[in-house]
């Protein structure tokens, strides 16, 4: 048995199969990567990612990259923040005070100018095309970090909308690496212990459950046994754990601190999701695509976003997870410096931004310069494959070194022809 | 191979007086079957399954669920020698044969991709007339709407010409599935290359199949799946990544010869000239469809007979000859090639007659052996040698069928409503071939917590949770419980469990029979055919 499988990897799948058919016979915990994680950074303690979408496009203008005075700099100024030198916009003033934690690249140049594309391909890191469908993020590391001991699922996405198990996200990673959503923070389907059981039977059947499969397991092969007792576990797991997302009882100065807005109870829920041992947690934020009254737009997104985003950099920090736990928040591209007549912003991929922080990264700093207009990147021009080289760097992931094995096909996890920024890694 | 030689000598001096009077050389295919799989074993068999291991597997094989609690009875109580071979032959000629066929094509031609009910009606129909296999590909692979009794096979093209959600029309996935599910080859990589590391698979497989099934179109509009097809006029042009230099091809399929595209004037392609207004779909001189219907599915195509070989053999021993099933290539050479060959051109010989297939692979003792090794060491053989039965896991047609044959609820069931219900739980998303065992936690929860799966363990008139509640003597109670479910008789250890958990909950009844139906219908002994 490979020493580097993770146990909720029994789960047979077709692509093991696949590894078996082509000369690795019979071992079930073979991880589909051709060069596994080394052993030793699997002991060290457990990673985990933050990743904030804010979905449709915040404006790097209103937020990260301020240009005011300028062409096409809008109605905000720019405030200094907590590091000497490095100004914001001042429709983020709570980040502006933590900005000793935070790492800011303002130099992203991306190729999708759609939502529909650029969601996705921003996701997935844009890896060349090689005829497969490749993960999202999310997918990717739950494949590469596994699920650690928590019992949790690896990948959970907490969203507005509807609950469910998201398995489009994993690509040729195949279902089991999709992601488990909570939708408006509810649990998926059947989460709920059933009317008709009382938590003493639930465990009481569950334990003649095991019994019986004791029983069935001997002199049988382990793999049916192991990957059942996996998704049980986890399942239960799950159920036990209704205070991830019984609103209810999240502490009041809590909800106070990361806003009683959507986006921040959201927040705090991927808090407790974190604290739980979940290894990825996504928090979706909708309606950031403002062509039409973009000020008015970001005067009323922007404080929701800063008031949690900052309370939960802070909450890390305090709580000392900060250095295992990568945060990231970004959109699928930035927004034109050009103003249209609808006083809004139309999609830019040319020249935006992002913020990233935690796990492996360098702190209290901005990377990478757009042109004083804020119209294209000037220096450090980075695509999203940087950002994806960078990332799996931060958890200890050498892209160098990892490949995914699909079904024999070699697969490098980020853009072959990117690679991490140096400035960006602690 | 003289080891096989020997065996093979071994084998008939001791099997052949058993079967009725063969002429030499022409024993069944059954024991020629075992021979080659036990002249590979290099390893202890696993002994003969048990009567009732036996039954509950060729039920679930044949019949799509479980046997009832009379039919284990009886058949446990059946002297006949010659039992299992009538067993196979009834449950061959009973109606579950063609729903159960139905149900493994569907999943495995559609892949959960969408349904309808003349696809339905198609299925059942072919495989109760025990359509051959060669037939119903040309049916498949090119329908005919005027036929009103196969035009639901066009389902196999129309699901894959329509959109899903927001993307485009996978064309290059309906011609990958036309490679994997009738020949057994995986030609995706080759649409942009030659295959990198299957020297076989060349850009040309992948683009003279599109050159063959490229002009299917969608035909919108009609109550049944529909669809239509362009005129072919030159060859497709292509370029591989790597080799920049353009290159074309027509109509091709690997190991024939490329065909020529006539050449017509403008407006002279067709037969029939195709008429939207009066819902004429056209008919082609050129029907590259028509064409693909006559090369592909015959007996000299060593990929088509292969792969239905191969897909049966799945179907019955849980892992393909070649494995992965859409695998076929020199660089991943079937576990038993001889096997392999003799079962394909056995089955072409029989005129691609599928239930006589099914029926000598269930007569072989490799079909019949347990699934229980003699130790653990021995369980994890590896999987190709077949030493032991491999465990398949149940579809969700299967469980929902085994689930309300075991608690009795199959009248009351609404088989359409569950289905959909169960395939939510169960059943893999769309595109993902369903031929291994993959848990989730969703289907783990649904177990857990869904109400109509708990609702059938409550007491109802006529229903197994009545029966136990009526039942005050606890190993008969154990006992009717374990043949329900488990179609077995349960040991005297597990009588004993069953005894102590009901009288530790006396005051409870009903709830503790619910707790042990619960954990004997979650368990992996039923989830599994084994």
């Amino acid at each position: 048995m490979n020493p580097l499988c993770k146990p909720w990897e029994h789960a047979l799948s077709r692509r093991q199969l696949l590894g078996a058919a082509a000369g690795v016979a019979g071992s079930l915990g073979l991880s589909n990567l051709l060069h596994p994680v080394a052993a030793a950074d699997m002991q060290k303690k457990a990673k985990q990612v933050l990743f904030i979408w804010i979905d449709g496009g915040m404006s790097q203008l209103e937020s990260w990259d301020p240009k005011p005075n300028t062409l096409f700099g809008g109605p905000f100024r720019a405030i200094p923040t907590s590091v000497p030198g490095i100004h914001v916009s001042e429709l983020v003033p709570r980040s502006a005070k933590i900005m000793q934690h935070l790492a800011i690249v303002r130099s992203l140049c991306t190729q999708d100018n759609s939502h529909s594309a650029g969601v996705a391909r921003i996701q997935r890191g844009d890896p060349k095309n090689r005829g497969v469908t490749y993960p999202y993020f999310g997918s990717a590391v739950a494949k590469l970090l596994g699920a650690g001991t928590s019992g949790l699922p690896p990948y959970v996405w907490i969203k507005p909308g509807s609950s469910g198990f998201i398995h489009q996200d994993a690509g040729f990673l195949g279902p089991k690496f999709g992601a488990v959503a909570f939708g408006d923070g509810k649990p998926p389907e059947n989460l709920v212990l059933h009317d008709s059981v009382t938590p003493a039977d639930d465990d009481e059947r569950n334990v003649l459950r095991a019994a019986a499969n004791a029983r069935y397991a001997k002199n049988r092969r382990k793999q049916v046994g192991e990957a059942t007792s996996y998704v049980y576990d986890v399942a239960r797991t799950l159920m036990k754990r209704q205070d991830l997302f019984d609103t209810t009882k999240f502490d009041p100065k809590d909800v106070e601190r990361y806003g009683t807005h959507e986006f921040g109870r959201h927040m705090l829920q991927a808090r407790k999701m974190l604290e739980a041992g979940v290894t990825f947690v996504k928090v979706n934020s909708y309606g950031w695509d403002t062509h039409g009254d973009n000020f008015n737009g970001h005067l009323s997104l922007m404080p929701k976003f800063d008031q949690a985003f900052a309370a939960m950099v802070q909450d890390l920090a305090d709580r000392s997870m900060l250095d295992n736990v990568l945060v990231i928040a970004m959109s699928e591209f930035g927004r034109t410096p050009r103003i249209n007549g609808h006083i809004g912003r139309d999609h830019w991929p040319e020249a935006w931004s992002l913020v990233m922080t935690g796990c492996g990264i360098k702190r209290g700093l901005a990377v990478g310069e757009t042109n004083a207009e804020g119209t294209w990147v000037k220096n450090q021009e980075f695509d999203i494959g940087h950002m994806f080289h960078t990332w799996f760097t931060a958890l200890g992931i050498d892209p160098a070194q990892t490949q995914y094995d699909n079904g024999g096909q070699p697969l490098p996890i980020a853009h072959d022809g990117c690679h991490a920024v140096k400035e960006l890694l602690s | 191979m003289p080891r096989m030689a020997s065996f093979f000598l071994l084998f008939l001096a001791v099997i052949a007086p058993s079967f009725a009077p063969l002429a030499p050389g022409q024993e069944p295919l059954h024991a020629r079957m075992d021979a080659l799989i036990e002249a590979k074993a290099d390893g202890p068999l696993a002994a003969q399954s048990a009567n009732a291991e036996f039954l509950r597997r060729i039920y679930l094989d044949f019949a799509g669920r479980i046997p009832t609690v009379d039919e284990v009875r009886a058949f446990l109580a059946d002297a006949d020698a010659l039992k299992r071979e009538k067993l196979i032959d009834k449950l061959l000629a009973g109606e579950e044969y063609p729903r159960r066929m139905g149900q493994v094509f569907h999943v495995m031609l559609m892949e959960r991709l969408g349904d309808h009910k003349e696809w339905q009606k198609y299925l059942q129909d072919s495989f109760a007339a025990n359509k051959p296999w060669d037939v119903m590909a040309r049916e498949l692979l090119n329908p005919s709407a005027e036929d009103q009794a196969t035009r639901g096979a066009a389902l196999f093209f129309s699901k894959r010409l329509e959109n899903y959600g927001q993307n485009p029309v996978d064309v290059p996935g309906m011609v990958r599935d036309v490679g994997r599910l009738f020949m057994g080859i995986d030609v995706q990589c080759c649409q942009c290359h030659d295959h990198l590391f299957v020297d076989d698979y060349k850009q040309e497989y992948y683009q003279g199949l599109f050159a063959f099934v490229g002009q299917a179109q969608l035909r919108q509009g009609e109550s049944f799946p529909a669809i239509s097809e362009k005129p072919l006029t030159k060859k497709v042009e292509f370029m591989s990544v790597f080799v920049k230099a353009p290159k074309t091809v027509g109509p091709y399929l690997p190991g024939l010869k490329e065909v020529e595209i006539p050449v017509f004037a403008n407006g002279e392609e067709w037969e029939v000239k195709p008429d939207p207004q009066k819902k004429i779909a056209g008919k082609l001189k050129f029907s590259t469809l028509k064409l693909l219907s006559e090369q592909l599915p015959t007996a000299d195509n060593q990929l088509f007979k292969k792969n239905i070989a191969n897909r049966l053999w799945w179907m019955m021993l849980g892992r393909g000859l070649v494995h992965p099933l859409d695998m076929q290539h020199a660089g991943n050479a079937p576990s038993h090639p001889e096997l392999l060959d003799l079962l394909a051109d056995e089955l072409a010989a029989r005129k691609f007659d599928m239930k006589w297939l099914l029926r000598e692979i269930a007569l072989s003792k490799t079909y019949q052996r347990g699934s229980q090794a003699a130790d653990d060491a021995a369980a994890e053989s590896p999987r190709a040698s077949y030493r032991v039965a491999l465990e398949k896991p149940l579809s969700s047609e299967q469980l929902l069928a085994s689930m309300t044959t075991a608690t009795c609820e199959t009248a009351r069931a609404k088989p359409d409503e569950l289905q959909e219900r169960f395939a939510k739980a169960f059943a893999n998303p769309p595109r993902e071939p369903e031929v291994e065992f993959s848990p989730t936690v969703k289907a783990a929860l649904f177990y857990l917590n869904d109400s109509v799966v708990l609702g059938w363990l409550k007491p109802a008139p006529g229903n197994l949770a009545e029966r136990l509640a009526k039942t005050m003597e606890p190993d008969e109670l154990a006992e009717e419980m374990y043949l329900a479910i488990l179609t077995r008789v349960p040991s005297e250890e597990e009588k004993k469990d069953v005894a102590d958990y009901l009288a530790k909950h006396a005051a409870n009844r009903e709830i503790a029979i619910r707790n042990l139906l619960w954990s004997l219908l979650a368990s992996n002994e039923f989830c599994m055919n084994h």
